[in-house]
């Protein structure tokens, strides 16, 4: 099974993608904040991380170079409600992007298509 | 002894002097006049001296030096009053054009008043005069206006024509300039065709009158060595003047003027009043001529200033469309994540819900209308992208392409026909791709709608000159039954989200595109033609190179 952390300042949508991608059959954790996603990737291993852009009072792409730094095998799939962030540098270290819509189907097919490529890639390398 | 002049009478009548004009009464009764108006001419007088002489007086020898010396100071005061008199004439007339000059700020105006000046009976009474001046780069003096008849018959017209119309200088100048300026110059435009002499040939007679800062009369031209045969030969005579107009150590020009017709002598007076006449002529020229670049200067400036105002007035549209753009982004990201939420629990519900269950219908449309909301947020964050400019070297063919692909998968119906032909090798353009984008999506999708599912979209590339066409053709299925056709939204004349968003399409287009045309085929459809400049604005050397994205 795989273990995806859910890290978006809001609680609904943290409950909505719990809801939703434990029904797909994921095992979900969440994080409202940077520090937590940090806390929570040191202590446990996932296979993938859902990652707000914009968090209260931090960037997600920020914690997203973190990642990439030093989890480098971990993949990241950006969710916003901001399309335009496709044309942003930082944002082309993630794995996917997705705009976020009520219609969960496009988030659900990124998710199979990026854990995919990453069960060909191999174990991510924990250093965090 | 009795003497045959009445010089020693102190009044006299009719009878006795013969040589005193009726208008001349008061010498009747003048003997100190008389004497000095006709006694000293008077052959009476003369025989009176002679035979005073003979008859030994002492006093004859010294009356006769005493007359001689007087009718001596006479000769030369009438010499000097005529001098004088036609000094003052001449002063008056360089005074009238001296104020004549100070009046009109055209060159045709001044060179008219000039050349007048030169010809006209009441001036100079020159037959012709040529203006030769220096053009703007000063490397050539250049045959510009000849004034004067050609033939005798035309003289005789000319003369006549004169003499009929008492003008004053001003009137005949105007009278030139309104009624024979343009006639003149075509009538001496062989002469003045080959009247170009180069301001670097030293040796040239018109320039050494320029460099010497001096008129010339030439006389004997065909024989005179310093003068170029041509230029005799194109003037048809022997004896011409060359005045040099300077106007503060700058050169002007020269004139040339001759007495083609009436052959008359050019005499020294002649020359140096005309040479008087020449500086303020110069100094008129060279105003007229500033005036005339100062014009043209402020004409470039008033248009500078134009466009510097539009652009001012464009920056301020783009700056207002950016914020409206950061607005609507803002809030469309505060009501997606509840509208996410919400259409999101409400798939989920629906997905578990009995097929039977009465909150089935709610749930549905709970995610309708989520749906149908999220669509007017996408729309909006699209806009709120689009005004924000992406301003680089962009390939048009991807553009197109994009937006092409992009319409097709959103908007085919069954009977659509897509085309897409681009024209192959395109240079890369400096434009805002996403603004572009934007404009053309819009157009698709509005026009589209007006469609239906049936009928043909064209979208195509093309290299011209200058630009970049994009040619968008809308073509609707034609039944022939009878029923109206598709009626094609117009840009700004719709109701009022689309007639706001295509009046912006209408302004990003016309700022972007060199031009952009909408030609309507009634029932068969429409075409759109954006042009793209190849250069972006004041890129004048700059080469284009291959598209960077």
């Amino acid at each position: 099974m795989s273990r995806i952390l859910v890290v978006d300042d809001e609680s609904s949508i943290r409950l909505l993608y719990s809801h939703e991608l434990a029904d797909e059959g994921y095992e979900i954790a969440t994080a409202a904040n940077a520090v937590d996603a940090v806390e929570l990737l040191r202590r446990d291993d996932f296979d993938l991380i859902l990652l707000d852009i914009k968090l209260k009072n931090e960037s997600g792409l920020e914690l997203l170079q973190r990642i990439v730094k030093e989890r480098h095998n971990l993949p990241v799939i950006l969710c916003t409600a901001f399309s335009c962030y496709k044309d942003d540098f930082s944002a082309w270290l993630a794995d996917g992007y997705v705009v976020k819509s009520s219609d969960l189907q496009e988030l659900k097919d990124e998710i199979r298509r990026v854990l995919a490529k990453k069960s060909s890639r191999g174990p991510t390398h924990k250093v965090m | 002894m009795e003497w045959k002049c009445c010089w020693a009478t102190e009044e006299v009548t009719g009878s006795e002097c013969p040589f005193i004009e009726p208008c001349e009464a008061d010498l009747y009764v003048s003997l100190e006049r008389r004497f000095i108006a006709k006694c000293l001419e008077c052959p009476r007088m003369e025989e009176d001296l002679g035979r005073l002489s003979e008859s030994g007086q002492p006093a004859a020898p010294l009356l006769r030096i005493l007359v001689d010396e007087i009718r001596r100071q006479k000769a030369r005061m009438d010499s000097m009053s005529a001098f004088l008199d036609n000094m003052n004439m001449e002063a008056r007339f360089l005074h009238e054009i001296g104020v004549v000059l100070q009046t009109p700020l055209g060159l045709d105006e001044v060179l008219s008043v000039a050349l007048t000046a030169f010809t006209a009976g009441k001036g100079f009474g020159m037959n012709r005069a040529f203006l030769l001046l220096a053009d703007k780069e000063r490397r050539f003096l250049k045959g510009t206006l000849g004034v004067g008849p050609r033939d005798y018959q035309e003289a005789w017209e000319i003369w006549d024509e004169v003499s009929r119309n008492d003008f004053s200088l001003k009137e005949m100048a105007k009278h030139f300039f309104d009624m024979k300026l343009s006639a003149e110059k075509d009538k001496f435009h062989d002469i003045l065709e080959q009247l170009t002499v180069s301001l670097g040939d030293q040796s040239h007679i018109l320039n050494k009158a320029l460099l010497e800062r001096r008129p010339i009369l030439v006389e004997d031209a065909s024989k005179n060595p310093d003068v170029d045969p041509l230029l005799a030969r194109i003037l048809g005579v022997d004896t011409f003047l060359i005045l040099p107009l300077i106007s503060r150590n700058r050169r002007i020009g020269v004139i040339l003027a001759d007495n083609f017709i009436t052959r008359r002598q050019i005499t020294a007076q002649d020359v140096k009043s005309m040479e008087t006449l020449t500086f303020p002529v110069a100094f008129a020229i060279e105003r007229a001529s500033l005036y005339e670049r100062l014009h043209e200067d402020l004409r470039k400036l008033t248009r500078a200033n134009t466009k510097l105002l539009e652009q001012q007035e464009l920056i301020v549209r783009m700056e207002k469309l950016a914020l409206l753009g950061k607005i609507t982004s803002s809030i469309s990201h505060s009501i997606r994540n509840p509208l996410m939420v919400i259409g999101g629990f409400a798939r989920s519900l629906l997905r578990d819900i009995p097929p039977d269950d009465p909150k089935k219908e709610s749930l549905e449309t709970i995610v309708r209308e989520a749906r149908l909301l999220e669509d007017a947020l996408n729309e909006a964050l699209s806009y709120a992208d689009s005004v924000l400019p992406a301003l680089d070297r962009w390939d048009v063919n991807q553009l197109v392409g994009n937006v092409f692909r992009e319409v097709r998968r959103n908007l085919a119906g069954d009977r659509m026909n897509f085309i897409l032909e681009l024209s192959p090798d395109l240079p890369a353009i400096y434009t805002d791709y996403r603004q572009i984008a934007y404009c053309i999506k819009k157009l698709l999708r509005y026009n589209m709608e007006v469609m239906g599912s049936e009928g043909e979209l064209y979208m195509g590339t093309s290299l011209e000159p200058d630009c970049i066409l994009i040619e968008i053709r809308f073509s609707p299925e034609q039944h022939g039954d009878g029923e109206d056709g598709a009626v094609f939204p117009r840009l700004g004349e719709e109701d009022e989200t689309k007639g706001m968003e295509l009046s912006i399409c209408r302004v990003i287009l016309e700022n972007y595109c060199k031009s952009f045309n909408v030609e309507e085929y009634g029932r068969n459809g429409r075409r759109y033609s954006l042009r793209l400049p190849l250069k972006k604005e004041g890129e004048d050397h700059e080469q284009d190179s291959g598209g960077r994205r």
